[in-house]
């Protein structure tokens, strides 16, 4: 079982959550099982594509999954994954 | 409409004088949509800073795990514009999140002068302003 943190704004599409356990041998898998059960999420996170938004990170405890084996990088029991969103600017 | 305490504002309007002439940015955290408590964050945009910003998001998770830890939440992400006005950018309409208000501090001459709030979509393509309540002082 694995916690994924749910961030402020996208609560009220997790059934008012702050977090969710979910099930999944992979991030990925754990994602899928968020979305499933909490279908208004997928919009918020993914594209028409079916990729996750371009702001939209996803770390495992303390890393991003990007740096470790993205979707397929493997959960243990205990785990925390974070949404975590990609934010610049400039004038 | 957003307004900001000003504890909060203190440390923002701090931050954006201190940083100029370079962009500042931060996380403001809070109830609803008050902001109670600002962080100044480190601008890790790799190049000219007098007119871009990036936020380290290691940054925004440890912004979280406080706001979480105090009964917070995150609601909104400031930065500056240096000799600029608080208007909402190309640049900042193309690398936002349409989850949090954005609030603009325009820094004239190393003096906070104006400040405006945004709420860009999940698209990227507009960001409303929003009414903002600041402490006048």
């Amino acid at each position: 079982m694995a916690k994924i943190l749910i961030p402020t704004p996208l609560r009220q599409f997790a059934g008012g959550n702050d977090t969710v356990d979910v099930t999944g041998a992979t991030v990925g898998e754990a994602l899928t099982a968020l979305t499933t059960a909490h279908p208004d999420l997928r919009k918020n996170l993914y594209n028409d594509a079916g990729a996750l938004r371009s702001f939209v990170n996803v770390y495992l405890n303390d890393e991003d999954i990007r740096y470790l084996s993205k979707d397929a990088t493997p959960l243990s029991d205990g785990d925390t994954i974070s949404i975590v969103p990609s934010i610049a600017g400039g004038r | 409409m957003l307004t900001i305490e000003k504890a909060a504002w203190d440390v923002m309007v701090a931050h954006a004088e201190a940083t100029y002439p370079n962009e500042c940015c931060g996380v403001m955290l809070g109830k609803g949509k008050t902001v109670t408590r600002a962080k100044a964050l480190d601008n890790t945009y790799e190049g000219a800073q007098e007119d871009r910003y990036e936020i380290r998001p290691e940054d925004l998770l440890a912004a979280d795990r406080e706001a979480r830890k105090d009964g917070l939440d995150i609601v909104g992400i400031f930065h500056s514009h240096p000799d600029c006005a608080a208007y909402f950018s190309k640049t900042d309409l193309e690398n936002s999140c349409p989850w949090y208000s954005f609030v603009v501090l325009s820094i004239l001459k190393g003096k906070f002068d104006n400040a405006g709030s945004f709420l860009p979509n999940a698209e990227q393509t507009e960001a409303p302003e929003e009414e903002l309540i600041w402490p006048k002082s």
